[in-house]
Parts: C-alpha cells; structure tokens; sequence
C-alpha cells in the first residue's frame, strides 16, 4: 500500500502545525521579556519544563481521585499549572533579574543561565533524574481517507492543542491591545525611562510580563505533558533552544512573529523529515533562520531596532 | 575575612583533611568502583548493574572477602555522558582505584577506556556493547556481555527467516550503541538480499516522531528495527500506533527495560527484544536468584548478572593470581576461565567473550516477557 502524495502532505501539515503550536506558546515567553527589557530570559525552557511536571502530577492526582471528564481535568489541570509556573516565573524576575536591573546587558544574561541550571538541578532533586511517564488522557481521533489505504489521522489531542493555543494566542493580544496593563507594556517596551517618568510602575509591568511567558510555557508544559505524556529535567533546554529560534527567526520582541516563528519552525522540520531525511530536520530549520536572518536581520515580523542586540 | 571566620574555614579544611585521610589510610579494603547511569533518562539500566554487583560484593564479603581483605563498591554516576564518564574515570585514577565494574553506555565506555588503558586500571563492562571498544588494542578491557556484530546478526537473521518484512525501515538515534547495532542489523538484512526502504536517524531526546511515523506508514512499511534506547522507543511506539501505522518493532537490549511499557502502555504488546539469555530462569542460579528476591530485587534485568560475574572475575582473579597489580590481573584473566552465573566464561585476546549467547524475546504491555523460538 503506496499512500497519496497529497494524504501524506496535508498529514505533515498537521504533524507540523501541532508541533508548531507547541513552539509558538514558547516562544511567546522569550519575545515578550525581550521586547520589554531587552533581554534574552535563558531560564524560560525550564520554566516549561516546570509547566509540565506540574501538568503530569496534576493528571495523575486528579486520576487517583477518580476524576475522568476531560474538561475537568484539563481545567483544573492548567489552572494549577499557570498558578505554579507562573509564580515561578514571578520569584524568578524578583530574585534574578530584578536586582540586576541597570547593570550592563551581560550580567543579567549570565545570571538567567544561573538560574536555568539551578531549575534543572532542582527539579532533578526533587523529582528525581528519571523519566516521569503517563498514559495519555484524551486518545482517540478522526481518520479521513480510503479504508484499504493511507489515512490521515487527526487526533483530538492535536485539534485540542490548535483550539488551545488559537484561544491563550487571542487572549493574550486581546490583553496587549485592549487592557490598560497591556498599554503599560507596550509603552514600556517603547521606551521604559519615559514611561516610568510618565507614572507607569515599570517594575510591576516587567514582573507581568515573566508572569504571562511563564503562564502561557505552562499552557505548553500541560499540553505536552498530555500529548506526549514523557517529561524529564532536561526536556526544557531543546524545547527551549527551539522556542527561541522561533522568537527569533519570526522576530524577536513581536508577538505575532513569535506565533509564525514557531509554526513555520514545527512545518520546516516536520516537511524536512518527511521529504528528506529525519536527520536533516533541524539543519533544515536552522538553515531557514539563517536564510531569514540575513535577509532580514529582524526577524520576519521584527522592527528595524539596531539599539537593541 | 574576620578572625572569626578564618578559624571556621580553618577548622572545616582540618575536618576534610581528616575525614578524607581516614578513608585513605583505615580502609584496608579492595575497592571496585561500579560506574553507570544512577540519574538520568538511562538510569533504570544502572539499577540493573548495581544491584548485580552490590550483591557480588556482599556474598563475596559473606565468604570471607579476598585473601583476607574484604570488597567494596563505590558507586558512581556518569549519567550515560561521554564528558561526565571521562571527569569520573579521572576521578577514579585520583582516588586509585584499581578496578573497575562499567561503564554500561558504550558511548561513555569507549572514552572511559582509553583512560583506564593508560593508567593500568582494570575495566569490565557488563553491559556496553559495541564491538569498537575492543577494537583499539586494549589490554586492560574486558566485557562481560556480547556485541553488537553478535546481537545484530542474531536480530537480522530472525528478521531475515522468520519475518520476511515487505518493507523493513531501520530507525537509530545517532549514538554510538544505537547506529551502531542499526548498522549491523542492516548489514545483515542486505546480505540475505532485503534492502530496507528506510535508514534514519532520530535525535537522543526527542518527543515528536509523527513526520517520520507518517512517513514509514505512506512507504507501507510493516517491520520497523530500532536501535536506540527506551525513551524514544516508547514514544515512536506510541505515537505509531496513535496515527494508525501499525509495524510491528523490533530492538535491542537497550528498549528490554520495564520503563519502555510505562511510556508506550499497549503499544507496547508484541515488541521484539534481542537480550541476553535470562540468566535468572537458569537452575544453576536458583540460590543466586533466591538471594536478590529476598532483598526484593528483581534479577530477570539483562544486565544484573553480567554485572555480578564482573565483580566476580575481579575477586577471582585476586585470589589465584595472588596479586592486586591490575596489570598482572588482566594478563591472568585472559589466560584462565571462570565459573559465573552467566556460565564458564574465558575471554578473546581483545577482552570479548568467547561465547554469548542472544535471544530473542517478546515483550508485552504488563512488562512482561516470553523468549520467542
């Protein structure tokens, strides 16, 4: 049995747009702190990786306490994880970054690698050095397609994690654009000194803004959790690196970018695998980012900013 | 710094010397140190090696120790990484120990070894498998396990006569042990005229397998061989299964692990495992067996008994050569022969052994698993 060639495409289209989300809800973390403070946060993979232990034990909890509809536990499950991680990413802005704010660029980027390997440390300690593992809490899906041949197979983990990521991505320009926090940010990401002489509490505006990456990387960590149902204390450094790339090459400091970032990053490597080879898939995608970046060295969706490195 | 502070850090640097002269000098002990993956992704398969050799240690003790001197494992961690095995093997050359029972990834055996050879310290490694770490000339190596060009036959010929694929896909993850093995499968398999659709790496650490998985279910390929370890296999089986791509799988001892149901859960039915022959169903171990569940350890594990033979040989080797010079006891163990729970085992001049046998076994979704045959 030979599958259609258009089957198999529209099938690692969903494969990359999944893998995408993913990326996208990520990268969100790394472009809001840069464009407000200028700063690459390195510990944002590992606060991920804190959003999905915290998604896997709460599973798991609620499935001990007999909880089976999936709404519940998803509810439950992302409301306690974004309580969790996102108070992570709060201490970790107090105590980090906070005290280093006005020294040069470096100090503040050297203590986030600090702080990236005291969290994989500490969740290693705490949770031990293995594999956590879970059976998946929503299975199933559609198959479209001829019976005797090539299906395409669309799970509703995968339309659960695009609804998701389309709803926390909305929500959160609805709040950017509408919300008077939201005005703050933008105002402080254009010019903090000037914002913080027009009476903006800049200090609360950067905490929120660790606070929101931190809340949508649990949304992922959750996803992820369900999805794959395999974390570990070292997930968070290539979901990490990749995430970042995504900031990057869709450009670092926007929003939107971020969002495209991931997806084209999730359908590169997902076409790369398919067409190519699997080993070429993150050349693949770090060839885009280059192509990208020296065409346009913002980023796709980046402003012209030379200040800022 | 205050006086204060100058008399604390004084006293706790006249502590460290203390206690670390203590160990060097009243231990009148011969010291193996046992060297695996404690933490991390791998760890469960370290489990497996220190169990097997804590238990050697204690029965030797139990028999009085060796030429009077009693045994003792010192536990270490190399988390399955080259560059961690190289810091502890250095470590192990400060600290003189003499010998050593590991590494158990061939990945960080191999750089491991070259340290040992150099020093003279006497290295067996119950579980790392590929043939290159007896392929550099080495005196002071030895294993107390099979090979990859041993395992990866007996896979491709099972696969050759007894499954006919249509279409086979060979999937690795790159490492040593992992492309290693998928080599030698696929060397196999082309040599009995099957040429697989498929040849691919994926990366260590990787969740997302869905674009490869698609890509074997649109070839129609309905045997997949995966040389790696459980993590990625588990997911790959989980995943396949979830799109519909229903192949069976098959791997190598790395993917035998309980570990590989929990992530995989019914996926996991029917996978194919080459291990080691289950040294714990063999009557002549009963005792042995019997002493590793009454701790309530599970000796079944591929790598528990090659682990005890290994501390075994060592205390062996002590006893007739008369001798703790590890390099007179590598020369004495090539020569000789040893009565082991993994059977009379004597060693080629490159440190494999002489005979090992692989079987084939069918792993179900309970962690359970039947030799197939």
């Amino acid at each position: 049995m030979s599958g259609s060639p258009i089957l198999e495409f529209i099938q690692q289209t969903i494969n990359g747009l999944t893998l995408g989300s993913i990326y996208a809800l990520i990268a969100i973390g790394y472009t809001m702190v840069y464009g407000i403070i200028g700063m690459i946060n390195f510990a944002h993979g590992e606060i991920y990786m804190i959003g999905a232990y915290v998604g896997l034990l709460v599973i798991t909890a609620l499935g001990l306490f007999g909880v089976d509809s999936i709404s519940l536990i998803l509810l439950i499950t992302l409301a306690i994880s974004i309580l969790v991680t996102g108070s992570y990413g709060w201490v970790v802005e107090r105590l980090a970054y906070r005290p280093l704010r006005g020294s040069p660029r470096l100090v503040p980027l050297i203590s986030a690698i600090g702080v990236s390997i005291f969290l994989q440390n500490y969740v290693q300690l705490g949770q031990g050095a293995r594999d956590v593992s879970m059976q998946p809490v929503l299975a199933g899906g559609w198959r479209f397609g001829p019976e005797d041949g090539f299906q395409i197979y669309l799970s509703y983990m995968q339309v659960l994690i695009a609804v998701i990521t389309v709803v926390s991505m909305t929500v959160l320009t609805l709040f950017i654009s509408r919300s008077r926090m939201g005005r703050a940010c933008r105002a402080c990401s254009q010019d903090r000194t000037m914002a913080n002489l027009l009476g903006i509490d800049t200090n609360r505006v950067i905490a929120l803004t660790f606070v929101l990456g931190a809340a949508l990387a649990a949304v992922a960590g959750v996803l992820v959790s369900m999805y794959y149902g395999l974390v570990n204390p070292f997930i968070g450094f290539i979901a990490g690196l990749k995430a970042f790339t995504a900031a990057v090459l869709g450009g670092i400091g926007s929003i939107p970018g971020a969002m495209l970032g991931g997806v084209i990053l999730g359908l590169a490597e997902s076409f790369a695998s398919a067409y190519l080879r699997t080993e070429y898939k993150d050349v693949v995608a770090f060839v885009l980012l280059i192509g990208v970046l020296l065409v346009r060295p913002t980023g796709l969706l980046g402003r012209p900013d030379v200040e800022k490195v | 710094m205050n006086t204060f502070s100058r008399n604390i850090l004084s006293a706790a640097v006249g502590a460290i010397v203390l206690v670390s002269g203590g160990v060097v000098y009243a231990a009148d002990t011969v010291k193996i140190a046992i060297v695996g993956p404690i933490t991390g992704p791998v760890a469960q398969y370290g489990d497996m090696q220190m169990i097997g050799a804590q238990m050697a240690v204690e029965q030797i003790n139990a028999k009085g120790g060796i030429n009077g001197k009693k045994l003792e494992a010192v536990l270490m961690d190399d988390v399955c990484e080259p560059k961690q095995a190289v810091a502890i093997a250095n470590q192990i050359i400060n600290d003189k120990i003499k010998f050593v029972d590991g590494h158990l990834c061939s990945g960080s055996t191999q750089p491991a070894s070259k340290l040992y050879e150099e020093e003279g310290i006497l290295m067996i490694t119950p579980a790392a498998t590929n043939p290159a770490i007896t392929q550099q000339g080495y005196q002071m190596v030895f294993r107390t396990i099979g090979t990859d060009d041993q395992q990866g036959p007996t896979a491709g010929k099972y696969i050759v006569e007894k499954v006919k694929p249509k279409k086979l896909a060979i999937i690795h993850d790159k490492q040593q042990y992992g492309e290693g093995i998928a080599k030698e499968v696929k060397k196999t398999v082309e040599a009995a005229g099957i040429k697989p659709v498929l040849f691919e790496g994926v990366n260590k650490g990787q969740t997302d397998f869905s674009a490869l998985i698609t890509k074997m279910k649109k070839e129609g390929v309905d045997f997949v061989y995966y040389g790696g370890y459980h993590p990625e296999l588990g997911l790959l089986l989980r995943q396949s299964r979830e799109q519909g791509f229903d192949a069976k799988y098959m791997g190598p001892e790395g993917v035998g692990n309980k570990d590989i149901s929990a992530i995989a859960g019914p996926a996991s039915e029917g996978l194919l495992v080459t291990l080691p022959a289950d040294f714990s169903t063999n009557p002549a171990n009963a005792d042995l067996v019997k002493a590793f569940k009454d701790k309530g350890q599970d000796p079944s594990g591929p790598f528990v008994m090659p682990s005890y033979s290994a501390v075994q040989i060592i205390a062996d080797a002590i006893q007739g050569a008369k001798t703790e010079d590890p390099v007179k006891l590598a020369a004495y163990i090539h020569k000789n022969s040893f009565e082991t729970p993994i059977g009379k085992v004597a060693f080629k001049d490159n440190g494999d052994l002489k005979e090992f046998e692989f079987v084939i076994f069918e792993w179900h979704a309970d962690a359970t698993k039947t030799p197939v045959k």
